[in-house]
């Protein structure tokens, strides 16, 4: 690919508008090669060093061990029942959202989408405050009883249902989308033929429905097989390895010197997850039915007699699963010491004022984390912009290509990615001659890999959206790709671009799967502190730490819903 | 610049010896410690007011993670730490043994017990910490009050402990409890058979029995006793059998890169101020004439079991592999 460049712009030397273009291009490349799609294939020649079948013997030999089997039978089981759980809650939404009378659509969505955007160890810490002895819940008259002795979450048990919660959005989303482009027609003329609306469900709009369902299963399944957060905090307490924490732990054990096992281990993590991938390229390429949408879309089946039973189950389903588990955890920040009972007399702001100035670790942690996200925010939109016009205005093979090799790093399990960055950057730089690791430095790194296939999406889509006349003039009067790109798409972009920068930043602030792996003395990011916060028992403060985050997150998140409005369609990963 | 004018007007008031002393430490060091996080940054901030110029880095886990990691470093052959804090004197005699460790002749142990440091002045006893039994106060209202109570599977079906296989004072704990008469490995076998489970480390436990998922957890003397401060629903028991102990041993290693900020680190922990320091976090001092904190109950009437070192360290291996058989690690 680095020849490709080379001859490129030698060839295209004659002609200088050319090879402007060619150098933007060499530099996106420079980016891409080298932080997403190098480290990655650095952990490949890891292991496959000494060739093909040495390489898999020693694969299988890290995972002879009881230790690692149990760990991979536990990450396929779990990520098995959560998936299941993610489809059933995602599809029933979906539906009832698509195809009912169901009212106040958009905040229900809200809920629904709410876990995307909470970090999953937050998710994870307001579960087990929800469910705990000390939960607000067991004060509600009548409910008393059910107080439990102690916290079923942890465990296996536990995984499934907070994962499960916590990647149904991406089904929904996936059927909702499919749902928008369904012609009423095909509905309207089931009804005609005499078909009950649940038969035309069943027999019309199920089966179209199938290939979205099965490609947002597959999502949930490789987020579900890549989590580290949930199994962190609910399953290393709950003595329920999976190969995420595996890993984690073997590497916060043993430093580096465990290197060479852990990165067979991320490549069995790898490999699974890219079964799952491949399940949903191919379902969608294979058997995406292409409807053709003219007419309007279905107004929704009236609920009838069931509406209110309908309405009032949901929204009872989703205070327990979206808003309880919220208030379960700010009211365990709420509390002078762990363990205290929040009463009108007990209720103090200590906690929450005590971590941002008293608490060492967690300023440090929040002056990292916002360093870190808006440098990748602004540093990944900054690759975007440019990739996104030669990919869209350009078509050009090479960003299309680069446009691909983004997705990697996102998609594949943040463990894996971590472990080909301590891989890549543990050896010297070669010019610098210093290691990044053990800086603040690798972690950027890894997030810049990370998230840039988060900042290209919203780019691309709004790109393949823009008026082209008002640029196709400019190049007329003469102006180059490089001044065009400045003067005319970029303020154009612009609304994309800052949608895109907010995604990163909320996907980087409250990171906890690449930083659990890469943070280092001094260099903690929220998530890692909060996770061991709770790891040392100071659960309140790790509460205090997840208020704070949440209230931040929720905030951009509202501010980008708002920004949302004006955006292009598919900027935003979600609509209202 | 800064350092140089306070250096100056320090010159000038004549406080030459003292003042030249602090300012000559400078430059990062690296702790490696079993310290609690929230505790661990107090102490830096407080050894920062005297010590400006050094910049503490610490990385923090259980004692025995930290040894592990240390003997990965080890092997690779470059250990990234100056200073060992952790909690007890066990590992700091193997690592002595190893000759990971270096001398700190001069280190200040005047006016604390000699028999708590070591003879050849490698490490240094910090604080004394106790490990007892805590319990719920909404759980439990007629509280056991020794350690053969526990084994009752009534209280065993609800009682939780640190692990040796991460916490330090926990494999103390184990070790001298099993080498005492009328106890040994059937008490906890006992306590396993009555349902008793293992946590992580003394934090984990703590948040348990503070919540409520426990009744009773076994547990060092402080994290009850700041929690019950701060109004917990916990107390802690002192059982009639005796406590066992760890001291918080901190050690300079042999590879430290920084020998000065480590030996004052090391120095300001056992001088009055820093001794008063670990009273303000709940910890009973080693140096006479500081006052126990007040959280503490007269500790005359409180016996420690103790067990020569040198059976522990042969033993050390052993009682990880029994305790992680009965208690699944």
């Amino acid at each position: 690919m680095r020849q490709a460049v080379a001859t490129g712009s030698i060839s295209l030397g004659r002609r200088p508008i050319m090879k402007a273009e060619t150098l933007l291009l060499a530099v996106l490349g420079l980016y891409v090669l080298g932080l997403c799609v190098w480290p990655l294939l650095r952990l490949l020649t890891t292991i496959f060093a000494g060739g093909l079948t040495e390489g898999v013997s020693f694969i299988l030999d890290a995972w002879s061990t009881p230790a690692a089997r149990r760990a991979t039978v536990n990450t396929l089981e779990a990520s098995f029942w959560a998936t299941i759980l993610s489809v059933v809650l995602g599809v029933a939404m979906a539906f009832l959202v698509g195809l009912s009378d169901i009212r106040l659509k958009p905040l229900l969505v809200f809920l629904l989408l709410l876990p995307l955007l909470i970090p999953p160890q937050i998710s994870a810490l307001a579960w087990l405050a929800m469910i705990g002895p000390q939960s607000p819940l067991w004060l509600i008259p009548g409910l008393e009883a059910l107080r439990p002795v102690r916290n079923p979450l942890l465990g296996r048990d536990g995984i499934i249902l907070v994962m499960g919660l916590e990647h149904a959005p991406m089904v929904f989303l996936a059927v909702r989308a499919a749902l928008r482009g369904l012609p009423a027609d095909l509905i309207d003329a089931a009804r005609a033929a005499g078909s009950r609306p649940m038969g035309a469900i069943a027999r019309i709009v199920a089966p179209l429905m199938l290939p979205a369902l099965a490609a947002g299963a597959a999502l949930a399944f490789v987020s579900a097989i890549g989590n580290f957060g949930v199994p962190a905090l609910l399953g290393i307490p709950g003595r329920y390895p999976m190969l995420s924490t595996l890993i984690y732990q073997r590497l916060a054990g043993f430093g580096p010197t465990a290197l060479a096992d852990v990165a067979a281990l991320a490549l069995i993590l790898a490999g699974m997850a890219l079964v799952g991938i491949g399940a949903q390229v191919l379902i969608l390429r294979r058997y995406a039915v292409a409807t053709d949408r003219v007419g309007g879309a279905h107004a929704g089946f009236a609920l009838g007699r069931l509406f209110w039973p309908t309405t009032i189950f949901v929204w009872l389903l989703m205070l327990l699963i979206a808003v309880m588990p919220l208030i379960a955890l700010t009211a365990a920040a709420l509390v002078p010491s762990v363990g205290v009972r929040l009463s009108a007399e007990t209720v103090t702001l200590s906690n929450l004022i005590y971590v941002v100035t008293g608490l060492g670790s967690a300023q440090r942690a929040f002056a990292n984390s916002l360093f870190l996200a808006t440098s990748a925010a602004f540093l990944t939109v900054a690759v975007a912009a440019p990739l996104a016009w030669l990919l869209v205005a350009r078509r050009s093979k090479m960003a299309q290509a680069l446009n691909a090799a983004a997705d990697a790093p996102y998609v594949l399990p943040g463990i894996v990615l971590s472990i080909a960055m301590i891989l890549t950057f543990l050896p010297p730089v070669p010019v610098l001659g210093i290691s990044l690791y053990n800086t603040i430095w690798i972690l950027l790194i890894a997030y810049l890999a990370r998230f840039l296939a988060l900042a290209l999406r919203p780019v691309v889509s709004a790109m393949a959206q823009i008026e082209r006349a008002t640029e196709e003039a400019a190049q007329m009067s003469g102006a180059g790709p490089l001044y065009r790109l400045r003067t005319v798409v970029l303020p154009m972009l612009a609304p994309a671009l800052g949608a895109g920068a907010l995604l990163v930043f909320l996907g980087a602030f409250s990171e906890l799967t690449v930083s659990a792996l890469l943070w280092s003395r001094g260099n903690e990011t929220v998530g890692v502190v909060i996770f061991s916060l709770y790891d040392e028992g100071n659960s309140t403060a790790a509460a205090a730490v997840s208020v704070w985050v949440l209230g931040i997150v929720l905030c951009l998140a509202l501010l980008i819903s708002l920004v949302g409005r004006r955006l292009p369609d598919g900027v935003l990963p979600w609509r209202m | 610049m800064h350092r140089r004018s306070v250096l100056a007007i320090a010159l000038a008031l004549g406080l030459t010896s003292y003042a030249g002393a602090a300012a000559a430490q400078s430059g990062p060091l690296v702790i490696y410690t079993s310290t609690p996080t929230e505790q661990m940054d107090q102490l830096v901030a407080r050894f920062n007011e005297s010590y400006p110029d050094v910049t503490v880095e610490y990385f923090r886990s259980g004692t025995t993670e930290v040894i592990n990691r240390l003997q990965a470093e080890f092997t690779a052959g470059s250990a990234q730490a100056d200073v060992l804090l952790i909690a007890d004197t066990v590992v700091m005699t193997q690592l002595k043994a190893d000759d990971r460790l270096q001398a700190y002749p001069d280190a200040p142990i005047a006016g604390t017990d000699a028999s708590l440091h070591d003879p050849e002045m490698m490490f240094f006893s910090t604080k004394l910490i106790t490990t007892g039994f805590m319990y719920n106060t909404d759980n439990v209202t007629n509280p056991a009050t020794t350690w053969a109570e526990l084994t009752n599977p009534e209280i065993a079906a609800r009682l939780m402990m640190p692990s040796p296989l991460y916490s330090g004072a926990a494999l103390i704990n184990v070790g001298t409890v099993v080498n005492q008469d009328g106890f040994g490995w059937e008490y906890f076998e006992a306590l396993a058979d009555g349902g008793a489970t293992a946590g992580r480390g003394n934090g984990g436990v703590l948040d348990a029995v503070a919540r409520g998922e426990m009744d009773y957890g076994i547990i060092v003397d402080f994290m009850p006793l700041n929690a019950k401060a701060a109004g917990s629903p916990v107390e802690f028991v002192f059982p009639a059998e005796g406590v066992t102990a760890v001291t918080e041993p901190v050690a300079i290693l042999a590879g430290a890169s920084n020998v000065e900020a480590a030996q004052a680190f090391v120095a300001w922990q056992l001088s009055e101020e820093g001794q008063r320091f670990h009273v303000g976090q709940g910890y009973l001092p080693l140096r006479e004439g500081v006052t126990p904190p007040a959280a503490f109950p007269q500790m005359e009437g409180v016996d420690v079991m103790a067990v020569a070192p040198a059976l522990l360290l042969e033993q050390s291996d052993e009682i990880k592999q029994r305790f992680a058989d009965l208690f699944g690690g």
